[in-house]
Protein backbone atom coordinates (compact mmCIF):
# COMPACT_ATOMS: atom_id res chain seq x y z
CA UNK A 1 0.00 0.00 0.00
CA UNK A 2 3.24 1.81 1.10
CA UNK A 3 4.57 1.58 -2.60
CA UNK A 4 1.39 2.40 -4.36
CA UNK A 5 0.98 6.20 -2.52
CA UNK A 6 4.65 6.72 -2.94
CA UNK A 7 3.90 5.95 -6.91
CA UNK A 8 0.74 8.28 -6.79
CA UNK A 9 2.51 11.18 -4.98
CA UNK A 10 5.50 10.83 -7.46
CA UNK A 11 3.23 11.72 -10.30
CA UNK A 12 1.64 14.38 -8.09
CA UNK A 13 5.03 16.05 -7.65
CA UNK A 14 5.85 15.87 -10.88
CA UNK A 15 2.71 17.95 -11.06
CA UNK A 16 3.79 20.25 -8.49
CA UNK A 17 6.95 20.76 -9.83
CA UNK A 18 5.97 21.60 -13.62
CA UNK A 19 3.01 23.58 -12.24
CA UNK A 20 5.38 26.25 -9.89
CA UNK A 21 7.22 26.64 -12.95
CA UNK A 22 4.15 27.93 -15.01
CA UNK A 23 3.03 29.43 -12.19
CA UNK A 24 6.53 32.00 -12.87
CA UNK A 25 5.89 32.55 -16.26
CA UNK A 26 7.74 29.33 -17.39
CA UNK A 27 11.38 30.64 -16.01
CA UNK A 28 12.34 30.00 -12.44
CA UNK A 29 16.17 29.14 -10.80
CA UNK A 30 16.86 25.81 -9.47
CA UNK A 31 16.79 27.50 -5.42
CA UNK A 32 13.59 29.34 -5.32
CA UNK A 33 11.86 26.16 -7.42
CA UNK A 34 13.95 23.97 -4.40
CA UNK A 35 11.96 25.92 -2.20
CA UNK A 36 8.45 25.89 -3.20
CA UNK A 37 8.46 22.07 -3.97
CA UNK A 38 8.76 20.91 -0.27
CA UNK A 39 11.14 18.44 -0.98
CA UNK A 40 14.66 17.39 0.47
CA UNK A 41 17.63 18.52 -1.66
CA UNK A 42 17.69 14.86 -2.52
CA UNK A 43 14.65 13.79 -3.41
CA UNK A 44 14.98 17.25 -5.54
CA UNK A 45 17.86 16.72 -7.11
CA UNK A 46 16.28 13.37 -8.07
CA UNK A 47 13.39 14.69 -9.47
CA UNK A 48 15.17 17.51 -11.03
CA UNK A 49 17.47 14.93 -13.18
CA UNK A 50 13.74 12.71 -13.86
CA UNK A 51 12.35 15.37 -15.65
CA UNK A 52 15.37 16.80 -17.71
CA UNK A 53 15.95 13.33 -19.02
CA UNK A 54 12.46 12.93 -19.80
CA UNK A 55 12.82 16.25 -21.55
CA UNK A 56 9.56 17.62 -19.27
CA UNK A 57 11.72 20.55 -18.39
CA UNK A 58 15.23 21.96 -20.16
CA UNK A 59 17.80 24.01 -18.63
CA UNK A 60 18.33 27.40 -20.39
CA UNK A 61 21.84 29.75 -19.03
CA UNK A 62 21.22 33.67 -19.74
CA UNK A 63 23.63 36.13 -20.59
CA UNK A 64 25.08 36.57 -17.18
CA UNK A 65 25.42 32.47 -16.90
CA UNK A 66 22.44 32.10 -14.10
CA UNK A 67 20.45 28.70 -14.65
CA UNK A 68 16.87 28.81 -15.16
CA UNK A 69 14.18 25.89 -15.59
CA UNK A 70 11.84 26.39 -18.00
CA UNK A 71 8.76 23.36 -18.88
CA UNK A 72 9.02 21.99 -22.51
CA UNK A 73 6.03 21.26 -24.93
CA UNK A 74 5.99 18.04 -23.32
CA UNK A 75 5.91 19.60 -19.88
CA UNK A 76 2.74 21.39 -20.71
CA UNK A 77 1.33 18.60 -22.49
CA UNK A 78 1.57 16.56 -18.58
CA UNK A 79 0.21 19.18 -16.79
CA UNK A 80 -2.96 19.53 -19.57
CA UNK A 81 -3.14 15.63 -19.64
CA UNK A 82 -2.28 15.11 -15.41
CA UNK A 83 -6.14 14.20 -14.36
CA UNK A 84 -6.55 11.97 -17.37
CA UNK A 85 -3.22 10.37 -16.41
CA UNK A 86 -4.15 9.78 -12.93
CA UNK A 87 -8.08 8.15 -14.01
CA UNK A 88 -6.26 5.82 -16.36
CA UNK A 89 -3.75 4.72 -13.87
CA UNK A 90 -6.68 4.47 -11.30
CA UNK A 91 -8.71 3.05 -13.55
CA UNK A 92 -6.83 0.00 -14.55
CA UNK A 93 -5.28 -0.12 -10.70
CA UNK A 94 -2.09 0.18 -12.63
CA UNK B 1 -7.23 -30.37 -59.27
CA UNK B 2 -7.13 -28.51 -56.20
CA UNK B 3 -10.25 -29.49 -53.96
CA UNK B 4 -11.31 -26.14 -53.30
CA UNK B 5 -14.64 -26.63 -51.68
CA UNK B 6 -12.59 -28.30 -48.61
CA UNK B 7 -12.64 -24.30 -47.24
CA UNK B 8 -15.70 -23.58 -45.69
CA UNK B 9 -16.18 -19.78 -46.74
CA UNK B 10 -18.25 -19.18 -43.54
CA UNK B 11 -15.85 -20.17 -41.29
CA UNK B 12 -12.91 -18.41 -43.08
CA UNK B 13 -15.19 -14.89 -43.34
CA UNK B 14 -15.99 -14.96 -39.21
CA UNK B 15 -12.88 -16.32 -38.19
CA UNK B 16 -11.15 -12.91 -40.49
CA UNK B 17 -13.73 -10.46 -38.81
CA UNK B 18 -12.96 -11.33 -35.69
CA UNK B 19 -9.78 -11.43 -36.04
CA UNK B 20 -9.85 -8.12 -37.57
CA UNK B 21 -11.85 -6.35 -35.10
CA UNK B 22 -10.20 -7.79 -32.10
CA UNK B 23 -6.75 -6.84 -33.55
CA UNK B 24 -7.78 -3.34 -34.30
CA UNK B 25 -9.00 -2.60 -30.73
CA UNK B 26 -5.79 -4.43 -29.47
CA UNK B 27 -3.46 -2.08 -31.46
CA UNK B 28 -5.61 1.10 -31.04
CA UNK B 29 -5.21 0.34 -27.36
CA UNK B 30 -1.79 0.10 -27.67
CA UNK B 31 -1.63 3.82 -29.79
CA UNK B 32 -3.78 5.67 -27.42
CA UNK B 33 -2.20 4.66 -24.54
CA UNK B 34 1.67 6.05 -26.06
CA UNK B 35 1.33 9.77 -24.96
CA UNK B 36 0.43 8.83 -21.20
CA UNK B 37 3.15 6.15 -21.49
CA UNK B 38 5.93 9.37 -23.51
CA UNK B 39 4.54 11.54 -20.37
CA UNK B 40 5.28 9.60 -17.43
CA UNK B 41 7.56 6.44 -18.71
CA UNK B 42 5.21 4.75 -16.02
CA UNK B 43 5.88 0.75 -15.71
CA UNK B 44 2.23 -0.48 -14.86
CA UNK B 45 1.31 1.59 -18.03
CA UNK B 46 4.28 0.20 -20.13
CA UNK B 47 2.86 -3.25 -19.19
CA UNK B 48 -0.52 -2.81 -20.14
CA UNK B 49 0.05 -1.24 -23.26
CA UNK B 50 2.83 -4.51 -23.92
CA UNK B 51 -0.41 -6.70 -23.08
CA UNK B 52 -2.33 -5.55 -26.04
CA UNK B 53 0.27 -5.61 -28.56
CA UNK B 54 1.00 -8.86 -27.72
CA UNK B 55 -2.11 -10.34 -27.77
CA UNK B 56 -3.06 -8.66 -30.87
CA UNK B 57 -0.09 -10.06 -32.57
CA UNK B 58 -1.74 -12.96 -31.03
CA UNK B 59 -4.64 -13.29 -32.62
CA UNK B 60 -2.69 -12.76 -36.28
CA UNK B 61 -0.45 -15.73 -35.44
CA UNK B 62 -3.58 -17.39 -34.64
CA UNK B 63 -5.36 -16.75 -37.78
CA UNK B 64 -2.31 -17.57 -40.14
CA UNK B 65 -2.58 -20.64 -38.02
CA UNK B 66 -6.15 -21.49 -39.40
CA UNK B 67 -5.50 -20.15 -42.94
CA UNK B 68 -1.93 -21.97 -43.01
CA UNK B 69 -4.14 -25.51 -42.19
CA UNK B 70 -6.98 -24.81 -44.49
CA UNK B 71 -4.67 -23.97 -47.33
CA UNK B 72 -2.89 -27.60 -46.96
CA UNK B 73 -6.01 -29.37 -46.43
CA UNK B 74 -7.69 -27.67 -49.46
CA UNK B 75 -4.51 -27.92 -52.06
CA UNK B 76 -3.62 -31.51 -50.39
CA UNK B 77 -0.02 -30.06 -50.05
CA UNK B 78 2.20 -32.28 -49.00
CA UNK B 79 4.46 -30.65 -46.40
CA UNK B 80 6.12 -31.59 -43.43
CA UNK B 81 3.35 -31.00 -40.51
CA UNK B 82 5.52 -29.67 -37.68
CA UNK B 83 5.93 -26.27 -40.77
CA UNK B 84 2.57 -25.84 -41.63
CA UNK B 85 0.93 -27.16 -38.49
CA UNK B 86 2.99 -26.20 -35.51
CA UNK B 87 5.15 -23.26 -36.73
CA UNK B 88 2.35 -20.46 -36.04
CA UNK B 89 2.25 -22.15 -32.33
CA UNK B 90 5.74 -20.35 -31.57
CA UNK B 91 4.57 -17.15 -32.09
CA UNK B 92 0.90 -17.93 -30.76
CA UNK B 93 2.69 -19.20 -27.34
CA UNK B 94 5.02 -17.09 -27.68
CA UNK B 95 3.15 -13.87 -27.83
CA UNK B 96 0.08 -14.69 -25.91
CA UNK B 97 2.54 -15.72 -22.87
CA UNK B 98 4.07 -12.33 -22.96
CA UNK B 99 0.39 -11.06 -22.95
CA UNK B 100 -0.71 -12.60 -20.20
CA UNK B 101 2.10 -12.26 -17.95
CA UNK B 102 2.38 -8.79 -18.89
CA UNK B 103 -1.15 -7.80 -18.30
CA UNK B 104 0.04 -9.63 -14.97
CA UNK B 105 3.12 -7.16 -13.67
CA UNK B 106 1.40 -4.20 -14.89
CA UNK B 107 -1.13 -4.84 -11.86
CA UNK B 108 1.31 -6.76 -9.79
CA UNK B 109 4.80 -4.12 -10.56
CA UNK B 110 3.94 -2.70 -7.36
CA UNK B 111 4.26 -4.70 -5.04
CA UNK B 112 7.19 -6.91 -7.04
CA UNK B 113 10.13 -4.89 -8.29
CA UNK B 114 11.54 -7.29 -9.96
CA UNK B 115 14.89 -6.52 -12.55
CA UNK B 116 15.22 -7.54 -15.52
CA UNK B 117 11.20 -9.23 -15.37
CA UNK B 118 11.30 -8.81 -19.27
CA UNK B 119 13.92 -11.06 -19.36
CA UNK B 120 12.16 -13.59 -17.36
CA UNK B 121 9.01 -13.28 -18.90
CA UNK B 122 10.76 -14.19 -22.81
CA UNK B 123 12.35 -17.24 -20.81
CA UNK B 124 8.98 -18.46 -19.17
CA UNK B 125 7.33 -17.39 -22.74
CA UNK B 126 9.97 -19.41 -24.37
CA UNK B 127 10.09 -22.79 -22.27
CA UNK B 128 6.16 -22.95 -23.04
CA UNK B 129 6.00 -22.63 -26.94
CA UNK B 130 9.20 -24.80 -26.64
CA UNK B 131 7.02 -27.22 -25.14
CA UNK B 132 4.36 -26.61 -27.51
CA UNK B 133 6.65 -27.01 -30.14
CA UNK B 134 8.43 -30.33 -29.13
CA UNK B 135 5.35 -32.02 -28.52
CA UNK B 136 3.46 -31.27 -31.71
CA UNK B 137 0.37 -30.50 -30.16
CA UNK B 138 -2.12 -27.59 -29.31
CA UNK B 139 -3.05 -29.45 -26.54
CA UNK B 140 0.36 -29.06 -24.63
CA UNK B 141 -0.24 -25.51 -25.07
CA UNK B 142 -3.84 -24.92 -23.80
CA UNK B 143 -2.53 -26.74 -20.71
CA UNK B 144 0.59 -24.67 -20.10
CA UNK B 145 -1.54 -21.64 -20.88
CA UNK B 146 -4.66 -22.99 -18.59
CA UNK B 147 -2.41 -23.50 -15.52
CA UNK B 148 -0.64 -20.01 -16.16
CA UNK B 149 -4.10 -18.45 -16.24
CA UNK B 150 -4.97 -20.16 -13.31
CA UNK B 151 -1.90 -19.43 -11.11
CA UNK B 152 -2.25 -16.15 -12.69
CA UNK B 153 -5.84 -15.46 -11.96
CA UNK B 154 -5.35 -16.34 -8.52
CA UNK B 155 -2.44 -13.80 -7.71
CA UNK B 156 -4.42 -11.39 -9.19
CA UNK B 157 -7.50 -12.36 -6.86
CA UNK B 158 -4.97 -12.49 -3.77
CA UNK B 159 -3.90 -8.91 -4.27
CA UNK B 160 -7.04 -7.25 -5.44
CA UNK B 161 -8.77 -8.46 -2.64
CA UNK B 162 -5.87 -7.44 -0.08
CA UNK B 163 -6.18 -3.98 -1.21
CA UNK B 164 -9.96 -3.03 -1.68
CA UNK B 165 -12.00 -6.57 0.06
CA UNK B 166 -13.97 -7.01 -2.98
CA UNK B 167 -13.26 -8.43 -6.94
CA UNK B 168 -13.46 -5.31 -8.84
CA UNK B 169 -14.96 -5.36 -12.46
CA UNK B 170 -11.84 -5.06 -14.00
CA UNK B 171 -10.42 -7.96 -12.90
CA UNK B 172 -13.55 -9.80 -13.68
CA UNK B 173 -12.79 -8.44 -17.38
CA UNK B 174 -9.03 -9.57 -17.73
CA UNK B 175 -10.26 -13.72 -16.17
CA UNK B 176 -12.87 -13.41 -19.28
CA UNK B 177 -10.59 -12.10 -21.77
CA UNK B 178 -7.88 -14.91 -20.68
CA UNK B 179 -10.83 -17.86 -20.92
CA UNK B 180 -12.26 -16.39 -23.89
CA UNK B 181 -8.32 -16.81 -25.43
CA UNK B 182 -8.06 -20.22 -24.00
CA UNK B 183 -11.10 -21.37 -25.87
CA UNK B 184 -9.77 -19.66 -28.99
CA UNK B 185 -6.82 -21.55 -28.90
CA UNK B 186 -8.96 -24.88 -27.95
CA UNK B 187 -10.57 -24.32 -31.44
CA UNK B 188 -7.12 -24.69 -32.59
CA UNK B 189 -7.09 -28.50 -32.19
CA UNK B 190 -7.81 -30.98 -34.06
CA UNK B 191 -10.62 -32.20 -32.13
CA UNK B 192 -13.34 -29.99 -32.63
CA UNK B 193 -14.62 -29.85 -29.59
CA UNK B 194 -16.28 -26.62 -29.85
CA UNK B 195 -19.07 -26.55 -32.54
CA UNK B 196 -18.72 -23.38 -35.16
CA UNK B 197 -21.61 -22.42 -34.03
CA UNK B 198 -20.93 -22.32 -30.06
CA UNK B 199 -17.30 -21.02 -31.15
CA UNK B 200 -18.80 -18.06 -33.05
CA UNK B 201 -20.64 -16.99 -29.64
CA UNK B 202 -18.07 -16.86 -27.73
CA UNK B 203 -15.94 -14.42 -30.27
CA UNK B 204 -18.89 -12.28 -30.33
CA UNK B 205 -18.73 -12.05 -26.29
CA UNK B 206 -14.74 -11.56 -26.48
CA UNK B 207 -15.22 -8.62 -28.45
CA UNK B 208 -17.55 -7.29 -26.60
CA UNK B 209 -15.58 -8.07 -22.80
CA UNK B 210 -12.15 -6.06 -25.55
CA UNK B 211 -14.97 -3.70 -26.44
CA UNK B 212 -15.57 -2.75 -22.71
CA UNK B 213 -11.73 -2.25 -22.01
CA UNK B 214 -11.00 -0.31 -25.21
CA UNK B 215 -14.09 1.88 -24.03
CA UNK B 216 -13.02 2.15 -20.69
CA UNK B 217 -9.48 3.26 -22.23
CA UNK B 218 -10.47 5.36 -24.69
CA UNK B 219 -12.33 7.28 -21.83
CA UNK B 220 -8.97 8.39 -20.21
CA UNK B 221 -7.12 8.94 -23.54
CA UNK B 222 -9.25 11.33 -26.06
Amino acid sequence: MDQIKRKRDRLEVIYDILKIIRHHNNSIKPTPLLRYSNLSSQSFSEYLSELLEKGLLKEIIDDKGKKFLTLTDKGFKYLEKYKLILGFIEEFEL
Amino acid sequence: MPSFHLIDPTRLAVELAYTLIVVFLCFTIYYKTREIYDLTKHEGVNYFRLTFLFFGFAYISRFISILLKLVVITFDIDFPRHIFGNFPMIFIGYFSTMAILSLIYSILWKKLHIKHIFLIFNVIALLIFSIAFISRSPFILILAQTVLLIVTSIIIAYYVMSKSGKISRLYILYILFFLFWIINIIALGPGRFIPFEVQTVFQIISVAVIGIIYHRVAKWTK
